[in-house]
């Protein structure tokens, strides 16, 4: 089965994907961080018996690290996206479980910073995500009394997120804005109108300033579900217009030289040995400007598999120790190649 | 307008000193009312506000320190560990931190007040979309079943074949396109266009043209 990032999604060839993401704590127990190995058990044991099973069925916990389960071996690839950048996620595997649904779309951490975490992603930008995210929150709500006040809402032990506790993500790419200092700071004045935040997916490292990044709502206080849907909505569709607008700009003002960047950024990622992560995004950034206008036909790339190799390598989990390395450049090279096989 | 110091709610004097705003009880704290109450008192004495301002620094810092070993009563975390980490540790370190935590929340969120719903109560189960649905099973009732009626019914059927015609394209959408068979996705062409997603279907038409150009 394919996972959720696979699929088609609206305003792909922007919008990278939508992410709802609802916190809650359990009324009676200190949050994560001050949680000892016995409170963890016993919350578990509540919230396992209050999880929808149908829902998301299959279960990742620690017991599955090297354990020859399938179902934990599959998910220890970056792809699923369920463990957080750097799979931040399974620092401390024993008190952590993941459940999660076949594409993997619909997810619950319990034991991350807070005591659940409930996750609905889809592939480009569908703000749906919310009610599938808000329909597994209203059902542990109603069977586990959570952490709550009149006044400040949803408590939470990060002060950043009380309320609500809900985040919209959207993560796009949008390589034709972010080449020009002025457009990117035209945007960012558009996105503190809607009190919304934009960052780049990575400020440092390999990654740091790519073409990538992440849209979010900065206010889970003073602002209801609806309107930070809303607000998001609204911004979401200013930024894909935005970033159209440009890539015309861009590939019908410098048909030549564009045309030319194109055609050697797929080349690089189709038969390149060694290729690292900033060139691998720098040149599906290219594929993306000038795709559309593309007449020669020669290359039949989709905006499927642009999608999945910015977020393959975008997500892609490597030690610490390996990171930059040769033979990591190496293998994300071969994994391009296999994917780009027959494009051209 | 929120107190620099404590992060109260700076609602009834407005009090600027060196730029800072604090509410009147910081600048009692603080030692600065009597020159609010008497500011000639400040005419008079010129070295005085030094004085003030030195004895206030010692305050504060005596006032951090003391701060810095409160601690939950029930999870034990510590002011420092709040202030260092922006994290409490349970529900009852918002009633030990108090305005701290409100103030922290308003620093980072610009608000202080709820505005979302309540614990078990979803936006799709509003109560405006229960009335509408109830509203419409009333008017269901109140037709009467005659011939008009079942012109209507025929009138309706396009509808809801274009309603299907909308799910099956969303399936077609939402599946691995690569997986979709030629059949399917000239379906899929067909029914974007019959429905005007065009985008839709020139990527089934590219799909398909792809495929034959392989052959």
């Amino acid at each position: 089965m394919s996972m959720w990032y696979e699929k088609y999604g609206k305003d792909q060839d922007v919008v990278l994907s939508s992410k709802a993401c609802i916190v809650r704590n359990v009324k009676g127990y200190n949050f994560s961080n001050k949680m000892t190995g016995s409170d963890f058990d016993s919350l578990l044991e509540q919230i396992d018996g209050a999880i929808d099973k149908t829902v998301t069925g299959n279960v990742w916990a620690a017991n599955a690290l090297g354990s020859g389960n399938d179902t934990g071996k599959s998910l220890l690839t970056p792809e699923s996206q369920l463990f957080g950048r750097n799979m931040y996620i399974i620092r401390d595997p024993n008190h952590k479980r993941i459940y999660y649904n076949d594409d993997a779309g619909l997810s619950i951490v319990v034991g991350s910073h807070e005591h659940l975490t409930i996750r609905a992603m889809a592939a480009g930008n569908d703000p749906s995500v919310y009610n599938k995210a808000e329909k597994i929150a209203t059902g542990l709500e109603r069977k586990l009394e959570m952490a709550y006040s009149d006044k400040y809402g949803f408590l939470t032990s990060d002060i950043g997120v009380v309320g609500t506790g809900f985040k919209m993500i959207y993560t796009v790419a949008i390589p034709a804005i972010s080449k020009s200092n002025e457009a990117l700071a035209a945007l960012r004045d558009r996105v503190s109108h809607y009190h919304w935040d934009i960052y780049p997916f990575a400020e440092q490292g390999e990654l740091g300033n790519s073409s990538v990044y992440i849209l979010t709502n900065i206010s889970t206080l003073g602002v209801s579900e609806e309107e930070i849907i809303s607000r998001g909505k609204m911004l979401l569709k200013d930024v894909v217009q935005f970033e159209r607008t440009l890539r015309e700009k861009v590939a019908t003002k410098n048909k030549t030289q564009t045309s030319d960047l194109y055609g050697r950024s797929f080349g690089l990622l189709r038969y390149s040995g060694v290729i690292s992560r900033k060139e691998a995004i720098d040149a599906l950034g290219w594929l993306r400007i000038y795709k559309e206008y593309d007449d020669s036909g020669e290359i039949n790339i989709s905006w499927e598999k642009i999608n999945k190799l910015t977020q393959d390598v975008c997500w892609e989990f490597i030690p610490a120790a390996k990171r930059g390395s040769t033979a990591a450049s190496a293998i994300r090279a071969s994994k391009i190649k296999s994917i780009l096989k027959g494009d051209d | 307008m929120r107190c620099a110091r404590c992060g109260a709610e700076v609602t009834n004097k407005i009090i600027k000193i060196n730029g800072v705003i604090y509410c009147e009880d910081c600048v009692k704290e603080l030692g600065y009312d009597r020159y609010l109450q008497n500011p000639e008192e400040l005419l008079g004495a010129a070295f005085a506000p030094l004085d003030e301002i030195a004895s206030s620094f010692a305050k504060m810092a005596e006032l951090d320190f003391g701060n810095s070993a409160l601690a939950c009563p029930k999870c034990g975390l510590t002011l420092r560990e709040f202030e260092n980490n922006g994290r409490v540790g349970c529900i009852e370190c918002y009633n030990t931190f108090g305005e701290l935590v409100v103030k922290e929340m308003f620093r980072q969120q610009g608000a202080d007040e709820y505005g979302g719903r309540a614990p078990g109560q979803g936006l799709i189960e509003s109560d405006d979309i229960t009335e509408e649905v109830e509203d419409g099973a009333e008017e269901v009732k109140e037709i009467p079943a005659t011939a008009e009626s079942e012109e209507a019914d025929k009138k309706e059927e396009p509808a809801k074949n274009d309603e299907s015609d909308e799910k099956k394209l969303e399936k077609l959408s939402k599946a691995d396109i690569g997986m979709l068979t030629d059949e399917e996705l000239t379906e899929g062409i067909k029914l974007a266009t019959k429905l005007e997603d065009y985008p839709l279907a020139i990527r089934f038409r590219d799909e398909l043209k792809g495929r034959k150009g392989d052959e």
